[in-house]
């Protein structure tokens, strides 16, 4: 996909999460919003898939470390194919539903790990990337770290692993938007230098605009050449991305739009097709 | 097949073997090669070891994205350093999705980590992973048993955690016995009087007690219950019921583990009396011997529980 047909699929993502939220009646619109153009870059040009043969071994591999963002996630397998047909309503989190609360790779078609509970995607992402390297395949392992989430311990110890084991074939995503459960990053604990982070653990670090399709493009190219190391993309984020009224609004942390702001986000995100 | 030194050695000896079969087989360590003896494994197969660091949570977690491309990973490590710091990782990232990681637990009891004191001693990690689906537990009773236990895991689906000790459990079984898959062996019969059920690295203080009984013609069975919550349990509830008594003896807490265990059989099943012998506190640095006998695994305590029962 050109660079209009991502920002469009991007705008297309958040309008079907925004629904999967509406019509459930509960979960995560803004952290989802967030990261609505890195999965259309990961989904629609990046990744190396096979919807018709999710278990294919030679695939890329994904990880929502955030996996409270999944309505993005679960928005972006239906419109690559996974479920045959896009689904049309995915009862989000209802009783007997495959679209879980968080992900569940048991349940969701293309799911490939099971997430939700914070902290836990870089270390379960070097085990994917330690048994590509083992293998000797060319895969890549992406996943998506947010910024509040980085203060659990584990990522760190995730972090620490996959420097130390060389693995250049994982790429992470830290979606830095500056807000998390209780209030903002900085409030919250202090400093949110990520990519100073990063480097001081011997990754290979970028900052980007994490809206910007082509900066993401481009730095997925350049992580991809750094030989020896993982990288990071630090992805300067705006919560709620996309509707004027969720757009850096915590309140969003999780939320259902009314049937007004349903209404409102049909015309500003040009609804779901 | 040479005998072990102790569990520890049994385990890196199953793996070895087990590896020269199965290139899919990688040890996963927080620092624990030296401690789980596994230093030969690393040499002979440096490209299946993965070193994390003292790290226990990222160790769980990288063995789940192992476990996922296909690989066969084992976790090994002090026992409460993964059931309880690990405990989360273990449940959601591993049972949850019922991933094929198996998990070797050591120091487990007061005879696993006598010396070091209660940090490094363990009796709750049964308790805690009997609580999680998924989980298939062996606990083998002696380093012979804990070999095999370990080439068990390794043929079987999904997650299993073994439990094993440090190099103070006494052999019982025969070197070439095979882990048995029936959840109970029993290893003597001298009568009806009570079922003496062990599990884990007392079998031998077990024994020993019906030996005493047995003088004192007081005539019980032993049974060695090596599975513990396990779907099969028809052999075990067959046992069971020729008894009118049951005493439980573990090197675990009293709640979570055999005596629980047993008495939730006996309950659902056949009601009857269960005294269980096992830990209500925390233990202390100590000989192992001494400390065993001191928290209620002598003979002779054992022997007078079963006593008492007949009372």
């Amino acid at each position: 996909m050109n660079t209009a047909e991502l920002k469009q699929m991007a705008d297309r993502l958040r309008m079907t999460a925004v629904e999967m939220v509406y019509k459930g009646k509960d979960g995560h619109p803004g952290p989802a919003l967030s990261i609505a153009d890195i999965m259309a870059v990961l989904y629609f040009d990046e990744m190396r898939l096979d919807p018709s043969n999710p278990d294919w071994e030679d695939r890329d591999r994904f990880i929502l470390s955030k996996g409270h963002a999944c309505p993005i996630y679960y928005a972006a397998l239906s419109e690559r194919g996974y479920f045959g047909e896009k689904v049309k309503d995915f009862k989000l989190r209802a009783l007997g539903s495959m679209f879980q609360g968080h992900p569940t790779m048991q349940k969701t078609k293309g799911v490939d790990m099971t997430s939700g509970s914070l902290g836990n995607g870089i270390a379960v992402a070097c085990g994917m990337a330690i048994a590509g390297k083992y293998r000797k395949k060319d895969y890549y392992v992406y996943t998506i770290v947010g910024d509040g989430e980085l203060q659990e311990g584990v990522c760190w110890e995730g972090i620490n692993t996959a420097a130390a084991h060389k693995l250049d074939n994982l790429i992470v995503f830290a979606d830095k938007n500056g807000w998390q459960s209780g209030g903002s990053v900085e409030d919250t604990i202090g400093s949110n230098n990520l990519k100073e982070r990063f480097e001081a653990f011997g990754w290979h670090a970028q900052e980007i605009n994490g809206h910007d399709i082509d900066a993401i493009k481009a730095a997925i190219a350049e992580a991809k050449k750094a030989a020896g190391k993982p990288s990071v993309i630090v992805c300067d984020c705006v919560k709620g991305k996309g509707l004027s009224f969720m757009e850096n609004n915590n309140a969003w942390h999780k939320g259902v739009p009314s049937d007004e702001q349903y209404q409102t986000a049909l015309k500003e995100l040009g609804g779901a097709e | 097949m040479a005998g072990f030194k102790g569990t520890r050695e049994a385990f890196a000896q199953a793996l070895i073997d087990a590896a020269a079969q199965d290139d899919s087989i990688m040890f996963v360590s927080p620092d624990s090669l030296k401690a789980m003896r596994a230093t030969k494994f690393a040499e002979l197969h440096p490209d299946q070891y993965v070193e994390v660091g003292i790290a226990e949570q990222g160790a769980v977690d990288t063995a789940a994205g192992l476990a996922a491309c296909g690989l066969k990973p084992v976790v090994g490590t002090y026992a409460g350093f993964m059931t309880m710091r690990a405990c989360e990782q273990m449940r959601t990232f591993v049972a949850y999705p019922d991933l094929n990681v198996k998990f070797v637990g050591i120091n487990s009891g007061l005879l696993g980590g006598e010396r070091e004191g209660v940090t490094h001693q363990f009796y709750e990690d049964l308790g805690i992973l009997s609580n999680i689906p998924n989980f298939t537990i062996f606990t083998p009773a002696d380093a012979a048993q804990t070999y095999h236990a370990v080439r068990k895991a390794l043929e079987i689906e999904g997650p299993v955690y073994v439990r094993a000790g440090s190099g103070r459990e006494a052999d019982v079984f025969d070197l070439d016995v095979p882990f048995s898959m029936d959840g109970i062996t029993v290893l003597k019969e001298y009568g009806q009087d009570t079922l003496l059920l062990s599990s884990g690295f007392v079998l031998d203080r077990v024994l020993a007690a019906a030996e005493m009984l047995e003088k004192e013609g007081i005539h019980v069975t032993v049974g060695d219950v090596n599975i513990l919550y396990g779907k099969n349990t028809e052999k075990l509830l067959k046992v069971i019921s020729a008894f009118d008594r049951i005493v439980t003896v573990e090197d675990h807490n009293v709640n979570g583990g055999l005596g629980a265990y047993i008495s939730k059989l006996v309950c659902e099943h056949e009601p009857k009396k269960v005294t269980r012998i096992g830990l209500t506190t925390f233990g202390e640095s100590g000989p192992a011997k001494e400390l065993a006998d001191y928290y209620g695994f002598s003979p002779e305590n054992i022997s007078n529980t079963v006593k008492n029962g007949l009372k």
